[in-house]
C-alpha cells in the first residue's frame, strides 16, 4: 500500500508568504506537492470559518502564514490574526478539532527555505497524523442519513 | 453562464519540463463554465498575449485565467491585455504554475495534478470576480507642512516652487528651528545663519507660502487630496498688520529675567519678545505665562511705548480651518536635557552643558558673542571634554539607537573651541567614530590631526565637581583601561536626540503611526522612507529619526516630489480592491449593526460612522462606511465582521470560499 | 422585592424612564419578563431565586427600546451586558436606568452607570461551581473525546436558534449563519452543520459573552451550548487579561491586539 497522502491547504498572506513562497520557486528548492496556496490580502484577511470550510471538504491539514510581527504590509493585519488564532485555537481544541492538524507561521518574502522547511514538516507531520476521518465523517454522517 | 478562457504558459520549458501541460489544458476545459482552454510556449510574449485577446473576442470570454508565473510579476501584463480586448481588467486571474508548482517540484503525476487543482480554483474564482472601475478621487493642490526648520522650509519651497499653494505651521513665534541655533555647520565650517536666513526670508516673501508662526495643528479630518486641517493660532497678543518689527517693546518691558528658549536657558529674554534678531516673521510675541499685565493686571509698558498701537491684549486664539490635499511632517527632534544624567551632574553642575548650548556659546550672535566661557563664572575654560554617546546607545538609559549627528558635532565643537581657545585642550571621550558622510571622515581627522583634539576612547562613568573644576572618571579602552581621573573647567555632552515633544499626540491627531521612540514611522524602511502609512501623509527630517541637514534636506525635497507628483494630477486612481460594507433598501438598510468593532482594527481610519436618516432628519441608523479614499484593502475588519456586512473586492467571501471548495472538489 | 416597586414606581412616576424592565409571574410557577409602562402596576414586579434570565436582553429588542427611556432590573450578568451593549454601541447609557440586584439579591443603588462600573469592578464575577467543573471536566479530556462528546451533544440540535434568541449579544440583525452567498455553515441540522454553527456562535462570543447561562437554559434539548461561549469567555481572561463587560468603554478583544500578545503555537 502506497504512503498516505495528506492534502493541505495554505492560506497565506500576498506580502510575505506568498512572496516568500514565489522565492523558493525562484531558488528552485523543492518540497512536498501536497500543499496548494490560495492567496489573501493579509493574514487578517483570513476568516476562521475558512478553516472549518477546508476541513469541510476535505482538507487533512492546514497551513495559514503571513508576515512576522512587525512586518505587515499593512502594519497591523497580523497582530490581529494572531489574536483571533490565539482564541480559535483553543476553542478548536475545546470541541475537539485536532490543532496539530493546522500549522499557524510567519514566514517573510525573504525567507524562501523556510517555507519549503514549513510545509515539508507540516506534510511529514500529516502523513503520521494520517486523513482527517474525523471530520470527514462528521460531515458525511448527516448526508448519509438523508440518503 | 461563465464563459471562462484558461491560458497555460510553457515558459519556455520551465513550466512544461515538470508539469504536463497539454493535460492541464485538457482536464481544465472540461470544467463546467470554461469556454477556451489551450497552452503556448510563451504566454506573456506579443504572439501570446494576441492569442489571449483574439479569444476573448472571438469567444466572447466572461472571465480569463492565465497559468503562468506568480501573478506579483505579470498580473499587470495580463490584466492591461485584457483590458486591451474590452474585458475588464479585474476579470482577469493569474494561476501560479511556474513559483509554486513547477519549479519547486519533479516531474510527475502529483505535480500535473496540483497544477490543475490550481488552475481550478482560480477558474472557480475568476467566475466570480466583478467588473470593477479604478477609484477616483479629487484633490486639492494645496499642501500643509508642519514644522518650520530646516526640513520645513524646504519642503515648503519646493513644493511652493513647484506652483502649488503651501501652508507652513511652526509652533514657535518664528520659522528656523534648530537649524538656526547652530554656530556653524560640518563638514565645511560655513556659518548656519548664514546659510539658512536667506531661506527663511524666501519663505516669508514667497507669494505660494502662507505661513503661521506661534501656531499648531489641532485637528484633522478626510483622506488624501482630500484633508481639513484644524490649526489654532496662538495669541500672539499683537496686531501683525501694525507691527512694524521696530522692537521698541522688547526693549522697555521690565520682565527681563526669563531665560530664552532660543539661547537654551543661557541668555535672558523679555516677556514680549522675538527670539532672534533674524527671526522670520520679526515681530514679537507676548509670553503669557511671564507677562507682569496677564500675572497680575497691570503694566501695559509695552502697549504705551509701541508707536503703531499694535499690542492687542484682548486677542483670542485664532482657529483657521484648511482644505488641503497632502501634508509634510517636519517636526524635528530635540535634545535629551537635565536629569536625564545624574551621574554628570547635567543640570546640576553648570558647566555641564549640552551640545546645543555649546552652539550658543560658540555662535557669535550667541549670548557671548561667540567667546567659549563657562556659565558659572564667565571664565574661558582651558580644558575642556566633550562626551559623546550622552543617553545614545544606551539601552540602560532607554534609547539603543545612534543619533548620527553627534560624532559629526562633537568633531565640530572641538575644533571651534581649538580655533577659539588657540592655548585649550580639547578632549574627546567616546564610543566609536561614526562619520559616514561626505567628507565627514576627513573632518573628524582634521580634528585630531590638525587641531590636535585628543581623542579617547572612554565611557565616562561619572563626573564629580571639586573647587570650581570638574574630575571626569575615564579609562582609556585603548590603553590598557586603568581608571583615571582627569580635571577639566567645562564639559559639553552630546545628549541624544530624541522625538520632538508632542510628537505622539501630533501622531494621534493626524492617525499616523511612530515607533517606541515616538519618531514617525515611515511606510516602509527603505522603499518608502519619506511616507507614512497614511496615504497623503509625508515625513521630511529628524522627526523621523534624528538626521544632518544635508539629510534632512535632501529629505524634505524627497517629500516635496511626493506632494508634487501627486498634485500633478486632477483625480486620484487607485485600485479599487478595497472593503465596502453592504447597503440594502429600507427598513434594515445594511446588514451591519453599527457595532463599530470594526473601526480600531482598521490601520488606516478608513471606517467611518454614516447616519441613515428619516426624512425629518431623525437618526434612523448608524452604519459603518469604508472611506474609499482611505481604504488600502488588507481586509481585516472583513475577517471580524460578525454579520458578514462587509466584504473586499478582489477577495470576497464568495471567491474566497469558492477557490476552497474548488481546491478540493471537482466541478 | 418592595425596594425595586417603590424605586420603579418612583422612576416612572418623575418620568425619567418610560418603562420598567423586569421579572413577574408568569403561568405554572415560572417568571417572566415584564414591561411596567404605568406606575399602577409596579406591584406586578417581582424578584427571587427564580429570576435568572438576563433582562438586557430587550434592551435592543425595537419594540421595548421605542418606548423611550428604559429602567432594567439587573442582576450581575445583565449589568455586564450593559456595558458591552453600551460598548458595541447598541444602546445609549443616557436612555438607561438601572436597578441592580447584588448577589444577595438586594436593590443597589446606582445614580448613575459609573457607579454600577465600580460595583462590577469589585463584584464576584465568577463562574458557578457548576459551571467551571463541567468546563475543567471537559478541558481533561482527550482531543478525541472531545470531539466524539461535542459532535454527539450537538448532534439532536435542530437549530432552533433559541440559544441565539435568548442572548443578548446576539443582536446583529442578520446572523451570519443565515448568509447564504457563501453558505459559511451548512443549512441543514446535520452534525457537521450543527457543530460549526455553535463554533461559529462561540467565537462571535468569544471576548463579549458576559457567562449568564441563557443560552444554555434556553436551549429546549439541554444540550449545554453556554459551556463554549463561558470556556471562550474564561479563555478571553486567560489569554487576553479582559473580563467583558466591567465597563462602558469595553475594547473589543477580537479587533484590538498588544504587541506583547504571547502565542505558543505560530512558527
Amino acid at each position: 500500500m502506497s504512503e498516505f497522502e495528506p492534502k493541505i491547504v495554505a492560506f497565506v498572506c500576498n506580502w510575505c508568504t506568498y512572496a516568500g513562497a514565489d522565492l523558493t520557486g525562484t531558488s528552485r528548492i523543492k518540497y512536498a506537492a501536497n500543499v496548494k496556496i490560495i492567496r489573501f490580502p493579509c493574514t487578517g484577511r483570513i476568516d476562521f470559518m475558512l478553516l472549518m470550510k477546508a476541513f469541510q471538504n476535505g482538507a487533512d491539514g492546514i497551513i495559514v502564514s503571513g508576515c512576522h510581527p512587525n512586518d505587515c504590509h499593512y502594519s497591523s493585519g497580523n497582530f490581529h490574526a494572531k489574536r483571533r488564532w490565539m482564541a480559535f485555537r483553543e476553542l478548536l481544541d475545546y470541541m475537539g478539532v485536532d490543532v496539530e492538524r493546522i500549522t499557524f507561521s510567519w514566514v517573510s518574502a525573504a525567507e524562501g527555505a523556510r517555507w519549503a522547511e514549513i510545509v515539508n514538516t507540516t506534510t511529514e507531520k500529516l502523513r503520521k497524523l494520517g486523513p482527517y476521518t474525523n471530520y470527514q465523517n462528521l460531515v458525511k454522517s448527516g448526508i448519509e442519513e438523508e440518503l | 453562464m461563465a464563459r471562462i478562457g484558461v491560458f497555460i504558459c510553457h515558459c519556455g520549458e520551465n513550466i512544461s519540463a515538470t508539469v504536463d501541460v497539454v493535460k492541464v489544458a485538457e482536464e481544465i476545459g472540461k470544467l463546467k463554465g470554461v469556454a477556451h482552454s489551450v497552452e503556448y510556449k510563451y504566454m506573456c510574449s506579443d504572439p501570446g498575449q494576441n492569442l489571449v485577446i483574439e479569444a476573448i473576442k472571438e469567444k466572447k470570454l466572461t472571465g480569463v485565467v492565465v497559468a503562468a508565473c506568480s501573478p506579483r510579476m505579470h498580473e499587470p501584463t495580463f490584466r492591461k491585455a485584457c483590458e486591451n480586448a474590452g474585458l475588464n481588467p479585474f476579470l482577469c486571474e493569474m494561476a501560479n504554475l511556474r513559483e509554486h508548482c513547477s519549479w519547486v517540484h519533479e516531474r510527475n503525476d502529483t505535480t500535473t495534478e496540483k497544477a490543475i487543482d490550481i488552475v481550478r480554483t482560480l477558474v472557480a474564482k475568476v467566475q466570480r470576480n466583478a467588473a470593477l472601475q479604478p477609484i477616483k478621487v479629487p484633490v486639492t493642490k494645496k499642501a500643509l507642512v508642519i514644522g518650520g526648520g530646516v526640513a520645513g522650509i524646504q519642503a515648503a519651497l519646493d513644493i511652493a516652487n513647484c506652483g502649488h499653494k503651501v501652508i507652513l505651521v511652526e509652533r514657535s513665534p518664528s520659522i528656523g528651528g534648530h537649524m538656526a541655533q547652530l554656530s556653524e555647520t560640518f563638514p565645511t565650517l560655513d556659518c548656519s545663519q548664514c546659510i539658512l536666513t536667506p531661506r527663511m526670508v524666501e519663505v516669508a516673501q514667497h507669494p505660494n507660502i502662507t505661513l503661521y508662526t506661534y501656531a499648531e495643528v489641532e485637528g484633522l479630518e478626510g483622506f488624501i487630496g482630500n484633508f481639513k486641517v484644524k490649526i489654532r493660532k496662538k495669541s500672539k497678543s499683537l496686531d501683525e498688520k501694525l507691527c512694524t518689527g521696530c522692537g521698541l517693546c522688547t526693549t522697555k518691558c521690565p520682565q527681563k529675567k526669563i531665560p530664552s528658549e532660543f539661547e537654551q536657558g543661557l541668555g535672558l529674554r523679555r516677556a514680549i519678545y522675538v527670539p532672534f534678531p533674524q527671526a522670520v516673521p520679526n515681530k514679537p510675541v507676548i509670553d503669557k505665562e511671564n507677562c507682569t499685565y496677564y500675572k497680575t493686571g497691570k503694566c501695559k509698558v509695552c502697549e504705551v511705548v509701541c508707536p503703531t498701537k499694535a499690542i492687542r491684549f484682548d486677542q483670542p486664539d485664532e482657529i483657521i480651518e484648511e482644505s488641503i490635499g497632502a501634508i509634510v511632517l517636519a517636526t524635528g527632534f530635540e535634545v535629551k536635557r537635565s536629569d536625564f544624567f545624574p551621574e554628570y551632574g547635567h543640570g546640576k553642575y553648570k558647566d555641564v552643558i549640552d551640545g546645543l548650548q555649546f552652539e550658543r556659546l560658540a555662535s557669535a550672535s550667541g549670548p557671548t558673542q561667540g567667546v567659549i566661557r563657562r556659565p558659572s563664572d564667565n571664565e574661558i575654560p582651558k580644558r575642556i571634554a566633550f562626551i559623546a554617546c550622552a543617553g545614545s546607545r544606551d539601552p540602560a538609559k532607554g534609547i539603543e539607537y545612534c543619533s548620527r549627528i553627534c560624532c559629526m558635532y562633537t568633531a565640530k565643537h572641538a575644533m571651534l573651541y581649538k580655533h577659539k581657545v588657540h592655548e585649550g585642550d580639547a578632549y574627546v571621550y567616546y564610543m566609536d567614530i561614526r562619520a559616514a558622510g561626505k567628507n565627514y571622515e576627513e573632518f573628524v581627522r582634521r580634528a585630531i590631526e590638525e587641531d590636535h583634539v585628543h581623542y579617547v576612547r572612554s565611557r565616562v562613568s561619572t563626573i564629580i565637581e571639586r573647587n570650581g573644576k570638574y574630575i571626569l572618571k575615564v579609562a582609556d579602552t585603548l590603553l590598557g583601561a586603568q581608571p583615571q581621573e582627569v580635571e577639566f573647567d567645562m564639559v559639553v555632552l552630546a545628549t541624544a536626540g530624541i522625538a520632538s515633544p508632542g510628537a505622539e499626540n501630533l501622531a494621534q491627531t493626524l492617525h499616523v503611526s511612530y515607533d517606541q521612540h515616538k519618531f514617525f514611522a515611515e511606510a516602509h524602511p527603505k522603499l518608502r522612507p519619506v511616507e507614512t502609512n497614511t496615504a497623503g501623509i509625508f515625513l521630511a527630517g529628524a522627526c523621523q529619526t534624528t538626521r544632518d541637514i544635508p539629510d534632512s534636506v535632501s529629505m524634505a525635497s524627497g517629500a516635496a516630489v511626493k506632494v508634487a507628483g501627486l498634485f500633478s494630477q486632477t483625480e486620484l486612481t487607485r485600485d479599487p480592491l478595497i472593503a465596502q460594507v453592504n447597503r440594502l433598501g429600507p427598513p434594515l438598510y445594511s446588514t451591519c449593526v453599527g457595532c463599530f468593532m470594526c473601526q480600531p482594527v482598521c490601520p488606516y481610519q478608513a471606517i467611518e460612522r454614516e447616519e441613515i436618516k428619516s426624512r425629518d432628519g431623525k437618526v434612523i441608523k448608524v452604519l459603518a462606511k469604508i472611506n474609499e479614499g482611505l481604504c488600502q484593502g488588507c481586509g481585516t475588519c472583513i475577517a471580524l465582521c460578525r454579520s458578514k456586512s462587509i466584504d473586499i473586492h478582489g477577495y470576497t467571501n464568495q471567491q474566497v470560499y469558492s477557490e476552497v471548495v474548488a481546491l478540493f472538489n471537482e466541478f | 422585592m418592595e425596594s425595586i416597586r417603590k424605586r420603579a414606581k418612583e422612576l416612572l412616576d418623575s418620568k425619567q424612564v418610560q418603562v420598567i424592565i423586569g421579572y413577574e409571574n408568569g403561568t405554572s410557577n415560572k417568571v417572566r419578563a415584564s414591561f411596567i409602562k404605568d406606575s399602577a402596576q409596579v406591584d406586578k414586579l417581582i424578584y427571587d431565586e427564580r429570576c435568572t434570565q438576563n433582562l438586557a436582553l430587550y434592551l435592543v429588542k425595537h419594540e421595548v427600546k421605542h418606548l423611550g427611556k428604559m429602567g432594567i432590573v439587573a442582576t450581575i450578568p445583565a449589568m455586564r451586558t450593559i456595558n458591552m451593549l453600551i460598548s458595541e454601541e447598541q444602546v445609549k447609557p443616557e436612555n438607561i436606568v438601572v436597578l441592580g440586584i447584588g448577589e444577595d439579591g438586594k436593590l443597589l443603588d446606582f445614580p448613575d452607570l459609573t457607579v454600577m462600573e465600580s460595583f462590577l469592578q469589585k463584584a464576584n464575577i465568577e463562574l458557578t461551581a457548576k459551571d467551571k467543573e463541567a468546563i475543567e471536566k471537559l478541558k481533561k479530556m482527550t482531543t478525541q473525546e472531545k470531539f466524539d462528546y461535542w459532535s454527539n451533544a450537538l448532534e439532536t440540535c435542530f437549530k432552533c436558534y433559541a440559544c441565539r434568541s435568548a442572548c443578548p449579544l446576539c443582536y446583529c440583525t442578520r446572523c451570519a449563519v443565515e448568509c447564504n452567498q457563501p453558505q459559511w455553515i451548512p443549512v441543514q441540522a446535520s452534525k457537521n452543520g450543527n457543530y460549526e454553527w455553535h463554533m461559529l456562535r462561540a467565537m462571535h462570543l468569544s471576548g463579549r459573552c458576559v457567562s449568564c447561562g441563557d443560552c444554555g437554559r434556553a436551549c429546549p434539548l439541554d444540550i449545554p451550548v453556554h459551556l463554549l461561549t463561558m470556556h471562550m469567555a474564561e479563555e478571553s481572561k486567560r489569554l487576553f487579561g479582559v473580563d467583558s463587560g466591567l465597563s462602558m468603554k469595553m475594547e473589543s478583544v477580537l479587533s484590538n491586539y498588544k504587541l506583547d500578545d504571547k502565542d505558543n503555537f505560530i512558527l
